[in-house]
């Protein structure tokens, strides 16, 4: 019942005057500094958080770049040493063939940090002003970005393992180029922005919207 | 709960305005100061582009072949692009910035890829990492250049590269193979480079390398020769085969030796000849002096039909060099026609030169150019009349037009000419030549041959061999008849035949018959005029018989075997002349025809017409002994025989005894004719006498 009413109000634990611990879920009341029960410290609202994910979406971002114009995997075979990014390896998989492969790879490489990168704004621009998105659907996909973003390391996971395996010396060795390194980086940071993010203040937001016309 | 909070006093201070941000901005500044950091850096340390020309991208692609200097890679080729006129491809090479300073002007380039060469494979590597691209420079750091041409091959003798780097020309006849090794002891101790054959075309030249540790083998006195191929001699000891290695043998390679001790150590860029063989380059240590001859072109436009390789080059009748080799050039440019001329190259020998200090080829180009100022030209002149051989004489013309000895660079420095002085002597000995040339030199020996096939084939002809037969045969013939019965019959016959006449007219005496003695006597009357007549003619008679045998006496057989020996000298004299040729027929048919005669002359039965005659003479006798009326035709009959007796022996060469015999048959006739001139008298005078028998 109350996902369905957009309409009405959501009262948020510090208005009830209360603080909930993020680790055991306990209600404690406001200005309580450490959880009674698991000794969680207990924040109303994550300090500076907008502030921190911010800055961590920049630090992703700046490291996405050099993670698509690098070489990702250096393949030396025999005599013959190439070097493909991100989106040249799933182009030549595509070349030869391997669509699901090469869907794969961009969905996971591309299309996921992409899309998180957007989430992230989204709703760290949300937060500030209120959007046409329901403060439930925003938590939503809060969670899922959360979620999905641990998956995004499948291409390192991937890298990593052929590195690991192919190394037959001479005839096949497969490293990781500097976008690996640039990609994890950013996925990390995307992480850590996402992780940054209060979600509680998705329902601040929704106060400020019936505040601000108030205030005015 | 129930005291309502404090009024929270709402501070409205002026924070700055860092002071609200969170630390955790540091991160992003980190972030954003490393990416700059390395954008910066990776900037920063990119190396100019160069380009490349390459007659054609052997594999060249962008953004993998690499350019590498000593097999490390220094940069990479980020473009493959056309010449404007799409005639060379070139390549934009990214260089490292450690080494761009490096790339200099004399920087060389070229394409490493797989080759297969009688020495060997290189670049193998090549084959499956693709083409890359090498560069050689030195160490210095030389004036900026971003344009480079490209080689396809690899330069021997690279910039900054250590060896000794001479250069090889070929002598007359020699031959250079590209790449060929320079062995000594078989060991590779240097290279030879591409040849090219001289602007000048007269020679062919290369580059050539000595690798370092070798260097000291190398003097100005080593002669280098070439030992590709392999040779074959077979001589008292055997078949031999001989050749310097496999390499060599298939891909050429020349060799060397220093054979006199004491030479100098070889600079960079010396010259040194590439002989044919190794006598070859022996020969020319001892023959030629130590200093490089100045080898300067000389361009004739007139014929040199005459001038050879070799010929003489002489100033002032002195010998100073020789012609080394001849060519056609064709020079529209400079000469503004397309004419061939000929183009000389002359080896001036500085040492012959006089030259006082500077003895080198230098020091002589020097003198030549500032003499040649001063009128000093080229001519040919006639070596020898009598060949019509050419040289090359120096001499200063006076008023000569302005010219100076030009030498520019790889060209050979080119003289001057002046008209030549072949035009009157040559042509004088032209003339000789050409009237020469137009005796039937041919012909005559052509006759000449005949002649003597003709006298060796009157020499070997039957007929010739049997002339000494012939004049034997004849000889002997005559001898024959001579000697033969008949001849030596006829004073025989002679004598019988008088005999019988004398005893017909002791017959006649005798008969004493009166009836017929009247008839008789009459006849006789008649007769004895008759025989007053006949008489008559006897002196004559007499005087002819004495001219037969003058002529008997005159000819003797001395001058037939003179003239025959005359006859066989004069043959003798015509076998070397052409009439010989048709001597043996004629020869040979004048002898046949004097065997001819004398074989008619013994057979044809002149000796047996005298006995016929004389067998006449007897019938003659007989018939007088018949009747004294035929005595007067008898005499007329005994004269004619006599005549043609005389006539007989005139043909014939009659020896003493024959013409003795004649004189005495013929006082004997002359006696008959007396006695019957004395019975004619008598019986004119006494008639009864003959009637009485007294």
């Amino acid at each position: 019942m109350e996902l369905s009413g957009t309409s009405q109000k959501t009262i948020t634990a510090r208005e009830a005057g209360l603080v909930a611990c993020t680790r055991c879920a306990r209600a404690w009341p406001l200005g309580t500094p450490v959880c009674g029960r698991c000794g969680a410290k207990l924040v109303s609202r994550k300090e500076n958080s907008l502030q921190r994910v911010w800055a961590l979406w920049i630090v992703g971002l700046i490291c996405y770049f050099p993670a698509n114009l690098y070489p990702m995997l250096l393949t030396r075979q025999l005599f013959t040493e190439t070097d493909s990014t991100i989106i040249s390896g799933a182009v030549d998989l595509a070349h030869h063939g391997a669509f699901g492969i090469a869907a794969i790879i961009l969905i996971a490489s591309v299309v996921i940090p992409l899309g998180k990168f957007w989430a992230i704004a989204f709703l760290a621009v949300s937060v500030r002003k209120q959007g046409g998105i329901a403060s439930h659907r925003r938590l939503l996909m809060f969670e899922v970005v959360e979620y999905i973003g641990r998956w995004s390391m499948i291409d390192i996971f991937v890298v990593a393992i052929l590195s690991a395996l192919v190394q037959i010396k001479g005839l096949v060795t497969i490293n990781p180029g500097p976008a690996a390194f640039f990609f994890a980086l950013s996925v990390i940071f995307t992480m850590l922005s996402a992780q940054a993010f209060d979600p509680r203040m998705i329902w601040d937001a929704q106060d400020n919207d019936n505040e601000v016309p108030d205030h005015g | 709960m129930a005291d309502t909070p404090p009024k929270v006093e709402i501070q409205s201070t002026k924070k700055a305005w860092l002071s609200g941000a969170s630390f955790i901005w540091i991160i992003p500044m980190l972030a954003l100061v490393v990416a700059f950091g390395v954008a910066w850096q990776s900037y920063a340390s990119r190396g100019p582009l160069i380009v490349v020309e390459f007659s054609d991208g052997a594999g060249i692609t962008a953004g993998e072949t690499a350019l590498k200097y000593r097999d490390v890679e220094v940069g990479i080729v980020e473009n493959v692009t056309f010449t404007g006129d799409l005639s060379r491809v070139e390549a934009h090479i990214r260089l490292q910035k450690n080494v761009a300073e490096y790339i200099d002007e004399s920087s060389v380039f070229w394409i490493v890829q797989p080759e297969v060469t009688a020495q060997g494979i290189t670049g193998l590597s090549t084959v499956l990492s693709g083409v890359y691209i090498e560069g050689s420079w030195d160490n210095e750091i030389g004036p900026d250049a971003d344009r480079f041409k490209g080689s396809d091959v690899a330069p021997l003798i690279k910039p900054g590269g250590s060896g000794l780097q001479i250069a090889f020309r070929t002598t007359t006849n020699g031959t250079l193979t590209d790449n060929a090794p320079i062995m000594f002891r078989g060991i590779q101790v240097g290279q030879v480079g591409r040849a090219q054959i001289a602007r000048s075309g007269a020679f062919a030249i290369s580059e050539g390398l000595i690798y370092e540790e070798h260097r000291n083998l190398i003097s100005s006195s080593t002669r280098f020769w070439d030992t590709s191929g392999f040779s074959f001699s077979v001589g008292p000891t055997g078949a031999e085969i001989d050749f310097s290695s496999l390499a060599t043998l298939i891909g050429g390679g020349i060799t060397f030796d220093t054979f006199v001790s004491g030479g100098a150590p070889a600079r960079d860029g010396q010259v040194f000849e590439v002989f044919g063989e190794k006598e070859a380059a022996r020969n020319s240590l001892f023959t030629t002096s130590e200093v490089d001859p100045l080898r300067m072109s000389v361009i004739f436009d007139e014929n040199v039909s005459g001038l050879s390789v070799g010929a003489p080059v002489e100033l002032s009748g002195f010998r100073i060099g020789s012609v080394e080799s001849l060519s056609g050039i064709v020079d529209v440019a400079k000469f503004g026609d397309s004419r061939v001329r000929l183009n000389v190259i002359l080896s001036i020998q500085p040492s012959r030169l006089g030259l006082q200090d500077d003895v080198s080829a230098d020091g002589a180009l020097a003198l030549m150019k500032d003499r040649v100022v001063n009128g000093l030209r080229a001519r040919l002149a006639s070596a020898s009349l009598l060949t019509g051989g050419l040289k090359v004489e120096l001499l200063e013309v006076e008023d000569a037009p302005a010219a100076e000895l030009t030498a520019n660079g790889l060209d050979l420095p080119i003289m001057p000419t002046t008209e030549s002085l072949t035009s009157d002597a040559a042509a004088t000995v032209e003339g000789v030549f050409t009237r020469i040339n137009n005796l039937p030199i041919e012909e005559l020996l052509n006759s000449a041959i005949n002649v003597m096939n003709s006298a060796e084939m009157l020499m070997s002809n039957g007929d010739l061999q049997k002339v000494p037969g012939d004049v034997s045969t004849l000889l002997k013939d005559i001898s024959e008849i001579v000697t033969s019965d008949d001849v030596q019959n006829i004073p025989v016959a002679l004598n019988a035949t008088l005999m019988r006449v004398e005893g017909l007219v002791a017959e006649l005496e005798k008969q004493r018959i009166a009836e017929t003695l009247g008839k008789t006597l009459t006849a006789a009357a008649e007769a004895a005029d008759a025989v007053t007549s006949s008489v008559e003619g006897v002196p004559e008679l007499i005087a002819e018989l004495q001219t037969v045998a003058d002529k008997a006496a005159t000819l003797e057989f001395d001058v037939l075997i003179q003239e025959l020996t005359s006859l066989t000298s004069s043959a003798e004299a015509l076998i070397s002349s052409p009439e010989t040729a048709q001597l043996p027929v004629a020869l040979a048919g004048a002898l046949d025809q004097l065997n001819a005669t004398l074989k008619e002359l013994r057979e044809g039965g002149a000796v047996q017409n005298v006995n016929l005659t004389l067998a006449s003479a007897r019938n003659a006798a007989d018939s007088i002994a018949v009747s004294a009326r035929d005595l007067p035709q008898m005499i007329t009959r005994l004269n004619a025989l006599f005549v043609q007796a005389g006539q007989t022996i005139d043909g014939y060469n009659k020896g003493d005894q024959l013409s003795r015999a004649a004189e005495a048959a013929l006082r004997d006739i002359q006696q008959a004719a007396g006695a019957l001139e004395k019975l004619a008298r008598t019986i004119e005078r006494n008639p009864n006498s003959l009637l009485l028998g007294r």
